[in-house]
């Protein structure tokens, strides 16, 4: 080479940074206008690998569909949407192995936008599948409080919905009904909503929580059978029987072809009709109802030592069976009902009561679940050490 | 500054070796003067190194563009395995770069390393322009087109013709322009490894072989301003995504340390089949040249058809992969023989291209299969298969590239995560060490000597021999003078003395020497009653401290008879003397012949 830029253009050590500048900023030009054509054609290769790839989600072809994002992503690797997609496909693969690439796609998009909400519920989701009770509540949480496009208020209850849906199959009662109680504030006045969370009480446990939303949802829609149906259950199952005994009549008569709320609707009278605890029946009434659940608690355990084959006049020191253990009760209570009647025996009541509900207990145990007057019983004694505990 | 800088003697082309810088130009103070007196060559020098920086980040995004665009036109977004397309693109492509090689680009061979070594210590740091546009163009399609090579060596040869070429046409001085290669070159591989920390050290390692404060502030400003322009036009997403690494229990150290022991073997068995058949097909007829590369393109093709795709190019998407648990120990150790295979055809073909990333990528792979192993043997251990592939890419890195520090701080870079640092550390260690035993030669040195240049390396300098002061000093003299006694007193002393030199104490601090004639002179000259300070001429004997290095008493020996050799607390405290006769006999004796 027998020229040099440094023979071009005068020896000054300013102005040949000057000029170095002005090549660096056209070489500069020149780069980013290349780089953006790239970008721009790298950018559409992408667009079109990404719908192929949703393609293949909505056909549940979840490798393929990795195959396709996992291109899109070499062609614009830093589109949030196509991390996302792809976290969403490697989360719902089915491989275990796979949801570690997925959370690590999400852990880059959370710290970039660490509020972003449909990116902490997928996170929660990752989570739930690990089954991290405490992760995914985290993530379900920043979720829930987290930024969403559209429709916030719903997207954020179905969150909750899901963190309690998590909760209950991870047997986490108490947690998901402290989740229920938060959700039963926000619910929008729709009887859906509404039904959902008293189904999700429901499961878990708080049956008076899901008569209230039953209720909420019969105030919105009176006639809506669901509800009647789901609000007598409810009650029944909370030993609410009056207001069980009037929705499940409610829901019977709208829908004659609920045969569960018409079988809970027998018991629920036989419980009504059978109680002797209740309070605004006579004295007469009340020793009426003694006798009839006496003389049921001795047909109850004969037909359970005829089932199991225990001969209920050999005394209960030779058997050695708690059926001839409760005979020997059951007899021995017997003469208690003649006085009844009489003044100041104010503990009969419950002594002979105590030997029914014992013997409805403990055949339920030996010879199965009992029905009609014995579950009546059984579930009154259910109810009254519930109460007394 | 009083003197108007110029920029430097100017350095005159040559196609072959530059000569010698002509005389230093006075800028001339017409436009531009109030800055004039701003510039001297260092800092011209240092100012210059950003634009290299921003030419060589310029270059280098041109470049990944190019590989990408290579890929995409050649190969397809989304390459299937099966396809005809994967052997019959890296041999047809292979064909063409033999063919530029041969005829237009001859020095563009490997992977650029050496060249820029070679261009730093032989050719005065010049490197043609063309060598740099030939390795854009050949690394480009060779590395696009599925070799099983990688673009950050070819990155740091491209920064390295840059910086060379600018050096030229500014005509800095030899000096300097010996060093732009470097500087370069750092620009250039902290741009494609979007890692300047790891640039930067991996330069001093492995291109200027030695620790050199003068060119630190140059190589680390070129490696970050090229980081910069790349990280504005690619965006400063890491190579791969790093998973959650952790390391809770140290016992877990002795699974990390099998890691590096495999690795450092692994190392072994690619340095040493790189080293054992390059050579061997360099020296086959000149026409198979034509092929190699093709043939070489074949096989990576054959066996990314029979399956495993993975180990064309670079490989970053598998090892993201890999990182994230996706593939089986089985598939991760076939994969890391595999790409073993592959890119050792690649390499020893000729075809231009680099072996950083394939390097990482054998780590990668090797790492997780001894991580998933460990794991089945010892469901305890706490490190994710991510972790284990992290570590495993310093390993190969530590025992192949025989780069020990760059191997640590490239993990620690790449992964931003620095609880994972002691187990980097110690795998590493190990690698290095298994490593060096079993390789004496590191590959870039091996390749080096295989072409017939002896470039120096630092890891030859950190087992050299340092010959220091304490090494050839002799006893304090038991007679020493002093210069407030009379010079007949000191004559008297001297007497029975067999010496003929004799050091003498100054006042108040200092050391002198004076001879036996010219104390017989003084005496004789009537001067017996003078203190021998009045009567010495006025003199300032230098001293030495014993941890020096011996080469520092060399320029001290020859001008004064004896060297004073003084504790560094206390001037006044003689450790010992240096004669001209105890530096040459140390440097003279068989151990040090030996260990030299």
């Amino acid at each position: 080479m027998s020229w040099t830029f440094r023979k071009l253009v005068p020896r000054s050590a300013a102005l040949i940074l000057v000029i170095l500048t002005l090549a660096a900023a056209i070489a500069f030009a020149a780069v980013s206008h290349l780089v953006s054509r790239f970008t721009a054609n790298q950018q559409a290769r992408g667009r079109k690998l990404y719908a192929q790839g949703l393609a293949e989600v909505s056909a549940a072809r979840y490798d393929d569909a990795i195959n396709a994002f996992r291109a899109a992503l070499t062609c614009d690797p830093t589109n949030s949407q196509y991390q996302l997609s792809m976290a969403r496909a490697l989360r719902d693969s089915n491989d275990p192995r796979r949801l570690d690439e997925a959370e690590s796609y999400l852990i880059s998009l959370w710290q970039r936008a660490p509020q972003d909400a449909a990116v902490n519920l997928a996170l929660a989701r990752v989570a739930a599948r690990r089954g991290s009770i405490e992760e995914a509540t985290l993530y379900y949480h920043n979720a829930m409080y987290g930024v969403w496009n559209s429709d916030a208020d719903t997207n954020r209850n179905k969150a909750r919905i899901e963190l309690v849906q998590f909760l209950l199959k991870r047997r986490a009662p108490d947690k998901a009904e402290s989740e229920l109680m938060a959700l039963a504030t926000s619910l929008p006045p729709d009887p859906a909503a509404h039904l959902q969370a008293a189904q999700l009480f429901e499961q878990a446990q708080d049956y008076p929580n899901a008569l209230a939303q039953y209720q909420e949802i019969l105030r919105l829609d009176p006639e809506n059978s669901s509800a009647l149906a789901g609000a007598g259950q409810a009650a029944y199952r909370s030993g609410n029987y009056a207001t069980a005994q009037r929705c499940l009549q409610a829901a019977v008569n709208a829908n004659p072809q609920d045969d569960n709320s018409r079988q809970l609707l027998a018991t629920t009278d036989l419980i009504l009709r059978a109680n002797p605890f209740h309070s605004h029946i006579s004295d007469a009434e009340r020793n009426r109802r003694i006798t009839t659940a006496f003389d049921q608690a001795e047909k109850r355990l004969a037909e359970c030592a005829q089932q199991t084959g225990v001969d209920l006049k050999i005394p209960d020191s030779i058997t050695a069976s708690p059926l001839s253990s409760l005979q020997s009760r059951w007899m021995a209570a017997k003469p208690d009902l003649a006085r009844l009647h009489s003044p100041g025996e104010t503990d009969l009541p419950d002594s002979i009561m105590d030997v029914v509900f014992q013997i409805e207990q403990q055949t339920s145990a030996l010879c199965g679940p009992p029905r009609g007057l014995d579950l009546a019983l059984s579930l009154i004694s259910q109810r009254r050490e519930a109460a007394s505990q | 500054m009083s003197n108007p800088p110029g920029i430097g003697p100017a350095a005159r082309n040559s196609p072959s070796l530059p000569q010698a810088p002509i005389a230093r130009l006075q800028i001339p103070r017409r436009l531009f003067s109030s800055l004039e007196g701003v510039f001297n060559e260092e800092l011209f020098f240092l100012i210059l190194s950003v634009f290299i920086g921003i030419f060589s980040g310029l270059a280098v995004v041109c470049f990944r563009l190019a590989i990408d665009w290579t890929h995409l036109a050649l190969l397809g977004a989304l390459p299937q395995t099966h396809s005809w397309r994967l052997f019959a693109v890296p041999s047809l492509a292979g064909l063409v770069v033999a063919a530029l090689v041969l005829h237009v680009f001859p020095a563009i061979r490997g992977s650029g390393v050496n060249q820029t070594k070679a261009a730093l210590y032989i050719f005065n740091g010049f490197i043609p322009f063309r060598t740099a546009v030939g390795k854009f163009i050949c690394a480009a399609l060779a590395i696009g087109s599925g070799q099983s090579l990688g673009p950050e060596d070819p990155a740091l040869q491209i920064g390295a013709g840059i910086a060379s070429a600018l050096g030229r046409q500014l005509e800095i001085s030899r000096e300097k322009l010996r060093l732009m290669a470097p500087v370069g070159a750092a620009a250039g591989l902290a741009a494609a490894f979007n890692a300047p920390i790891s640039a930067v050290l991996f330069v001093i390692e492995e291109v200027i072989g030695r620790w050199s404060a003068g060119i630190l502030g140059s190589v680390v400003l070129s490696a970050v301003s090229s980081v910069v322009i790349v990280r504005w036009f690619l965006g400063s997403e890491p190579l791969f995504r790093i998973p959650v690494t952790t390391f809770k229990n140290p016992t877990e150290l002795l699974a990390y340390a099998v890691l590096g022991i495999v690795g450092g073997l692994a190392s072994v068995v690619f340095a040493k089949s790189i080293g054992y058949l390059r050579p061997r097909l360099k020296a086959l007829p000149r026409w198979t040249q034509y092929f190699q590369p093709a043939l070489a393109g074949l096989l990576v093709g054959l066996i990314a058809f029979l399956g495993a795709p993975q180990i064309m190019g670079a490989g970053y998407d598998s090892m993201d992969q890999a990182m994230h648990g996706q593939y089986a120990w089985k598939v991760l150790a076939i994969l890391a023989v595999l790409k073993i295979v592959a890119t050792t055809f690649s390499f020893v073909s000729g075809t231009p291209g680099g072996m950083f990333a394939p390097t990482l990528f054998i780590g990668a792979m090797l790492g997780g299969a001894v991580g998933d192993i460990e794991h089945i043997f010892f469901p305890q251990l706490t490190g994710s298969t991510g972790t284990y592939v992290l570590v495993g890419m310093g390993v190969l890195f530590a025992g192949f590239l025989r780069v020990p520090m760059t191997s640590v701080f490239m993990v620690l870079e790449v992964s931003g995560n620095y609880e994972i640092i002691v187990p980097v550390i110690v795998a590493n260690t190990f690698s290095y060490l298994v490593s060096r035993g079993l390789q004496s030669i590191p590959i870039f040195d091996l390749l080096t000597r295989q072409d017939g240049l002896i470039l120096p390396s630092l890891e030859e300098n950190r087992e050299e021999t340092i010959l220091r002061v304490e090494d050839a000093m002799l006893p304090v003299p038991t007679t020493i003078l002093n210069a407030k006694d009379y010079v007949d007193a000191n004559a008297r002393r001297v007497q029975d003395s067999p010496d003929s030199t004799f050091l003498v104490r100054m006042h108040p601090s200092g050391w002198g020497t004076v001879s036996r004639d010219q104390l017989q002179r003084f005496f004789h000259e009537g001067k017996g009653e003078l203190t021998l300070s009045s009567v010495l001429p006025p003199q300032s004997l230098p001293s030495l401290y014993p941890d020096l290095p011996l080469d520092a008493a060399l320029r001290y020996v020859n001008v004064c008879p004896l060297v004073p050799v003084v504790n560094r607390a206390d001037s006044r405290h003689l450790e010992g003397v240096i004669s001209r006769d105890s530096v040459f006999t140390k440097y003279g004796s068989p151990q040090t012949v030996a260990g030299g």
